[in-house]
């Protein structure tokens, strides 16, 4: 409660270094996305003096910035604040001279190049483009759902756990975010009932022994959520078991949903290749299948989604931009 | 004991190196002082030694109840931050975590009068025929919340019609109860009028009309 932190969320003044830009300007490199793929790929752009923005959007460090305590990212025997982490990497990249706007695209224009980004404010041109913009939470799409989100149905542990102290809530999924999630709720909640489609949990098992232990947790098995109820706020989940067909109601002030994410690629339809859920496509040099237009991070693999390995496709993403625009410079 | 380590103490000085004008940190407590009383006056206390721009006033909820009156103070701990203008910029409960920043980049605005909202947010304010209070609840470890704020506060300085409040939902339970808050941030428009999440300006300026509308007035 007594700690201050000093972030951004707003358009700041650019720091020293920093080319001046103009409208008229054209980067070299244009980050779409401003959590740790995105900001590795901003520091090893700016290291290479390539004239680079990132749109980081409201917030830096994506899903990271809501993680209460990151304990697997290298360095940090001691684990580190989520976002605490996202704003060390935010400062790193500003640091080798990166222009940092806190705002979100809403446009893309890959046909030509230089390629075309917009904000609600401006426009910007790029000769390379790294899309880093990540993944959102799935949400279940059961009834009472979209009700009641915002109350009493959440997918931020960290944001809302504070509001069921002394609650029962629901925690939906069987993975690392939902075990995670469910322990940092024990903190606030008197009891966390894990609902799981399946008998085993997928978590880490470091995650999984804390949480057999830990003695406000229990778990339903077998079952997923068919039904949010309530009437002003809610007051509880309808569950199935799937193996049995069985029905119950579980009472509970609330749930929060960690099933999965859903990549941000609403933007890039039509612009770059997607896979059938949506993934952006990539080889393994991180180029998508526009030539000068690479990603990096979850948008375009959901199959680690831990954030050592995000920077690391950042770091190469930018690697790849930096030679791209070498060999344009050549061939021109 | 400082709040404020030595670090963040002097990256707050820089922040706060080219003020645009005086700023006046208005803090409210009282003698039997509240939950975060103490320490949201030590913060305000603290700050205001870092530019010489800033004073703190502070003064007691009870006995100075008219200078609490003055500035439509309900609540304590609060803060007004107050320029040349008071543009209804608050802060009810302390800003600490995430919130330490809305803090500052209320006292740069403030200091500058001058809001930083698109031409069509500034036009839609400037059209407001009737007062707007907006509340922004929020919890300090809510990495979203201080964008809801700085939106609000943004929207006080640029109408003289918007008041704006940051409020610490852990610190007023009973708020938290009264407006169904179990998600932060929230943005509580004129008591009937809701926002979840931190929304983009277009979508505030929505709801500010909505709110107006269904009071029966014209937006």
């Amino acid at each position: 409660m007594l700690d201050f932190k000093l972030t951004q969320h707003q358009q700041e003044e650019p720091p020293r270094e920093m080319v001046e830009q103009k409208e008229d300007q054209i980067y070299d490199l244009i980050v779409v996305g401003g959590a740790p793929a995105g900001l590795t790929a901003a520091i090893y752009a700016g290291r290479a003096v390539l004239k680079t923005l990132v749109l980081v959007g409201p917030l830096a460090g994506g899903q990271v910035a809501t993680t209460a305590l990151v304990e697997n990212f290298p360095g940090f025997p001691e684990g580190i604040a989520g976002a605490e982490l996202a704003q060390r990497m935010q400062s790193q990249a500003e640091r080798f001279g990166t222009q940092i706007v806190m705002e979100s695209a809403n446009e893309v224009d890959f046909s030509t190049s230089p390629f075309t980004v917009r904000t609600r404010s401006e426009t910007y041109r790029g000769r390379t483009v790294i899309i880093a913009t990540g993944a959102t939470p799935r949400r279940l799409g059961v009834p009472g759902e979209a009700e009641f989100f915002g109350r009493g149905v959440s997918t931020c542990a960290t944001c809302d756990g504070f509001f069921y102290t002394g609650k029962r809530v629901v925690v939906v999924g069987g993975g690392d975010s939902a075990i995670d999630e469910g322990l940092f709720l024990t903190k606030f909640a008197r009891e966390v009932v894990v609902v799981h489609r399946r008998d085993q949990l997928r978590a880490t098992r470091v995650y999984q022994e804390r949480a057999f232990a830990n003695p406000k947790i229990h778990f339903v098995w077998d079952s997923v959520v068919e039904e949010v109820l309530g009437e002003q706020t809610v007051t509880g989940v309808r569950v199935r078991n799937v193996k049995t067909g069985e029905t119950s109601v579980i009472e509970v002030d609330g749930m929060f949903v960690y099933v999965g994410m859903r990549p941000g690629t609403k933007l890039f339809a039509g612009q770059v290749e997607l896979d059938e859920q949506g993934y952006i496509v990539t080889d393994q040099r991180q180029h998508t299948s526009v030539p000068g237009v690479f990603a990096a991070g979850d948008v375009q693999n959901p199959d680690f989604r831990q954030i050592v390995v995000a920077a690391a496709s950042g770091a190469v993403a930018a690697i790849e931009a930096d030679r791209f625009l070498a060999e344009q410079a050549h061939t021109t | 004991m400082s709040l404020l380590s030595k670090e963040i103490a002097e990256q707050v000085k820089q922040e706060l190196a080219d003020l645009a004008g005086p700023v006046r940190l208005v803090m409210f407590t009282q003698e039997f002082e509240c939950e975060y009383c103490a320490e949201t006056r030590q913060l305000v206390e603290e700050v205001a030694t870092l530019s010489g721009q800033l004073t703190a006033e502070v003064y007691n909820f009870v006995t100075d109840k008219e200078k609490a009156e003055e500035l439509g103070i309900d609540k304590i701990p609060a803060i007004a931050v107050i320029g040349a203008e008071d543009h209804g910029v608050r802060f009810y409960g302390i800003p600490s975590g995430y919130e330490f920043t809305s803090l500052l980049y209320a006292v740069r605005t403030v200091a500058a009068g001058k809001p930083e909202l698109s031409a069509e947010g500034m036009q839609a304010l400037a059209e407001l025929s009737e007062p707007v209070h907006m509340q922004v609840f929020i919890t300090p470890t809510c990495p979203y919340c201080s964008s809801a704020v700085a939106l609000a506060h943004q929207m006080a300085v640029a109408s003289p019609m918007v008041r704006a409040d940051m409020v610490e939902a852990m610190e007023f339970p009973h708020l938290a109860v009264k407006y169904q808050v179990m998600g932060v941030p929230r943005t509580v428009i004129n008591e009937t009028v809701h926002i979840e999440g931190a929304a983009p300006e277009p979508m505030v300026l929505e709801k500010l009309r909505e709110a107006l509308e269904s009071a029966g007035a014209q937006a």
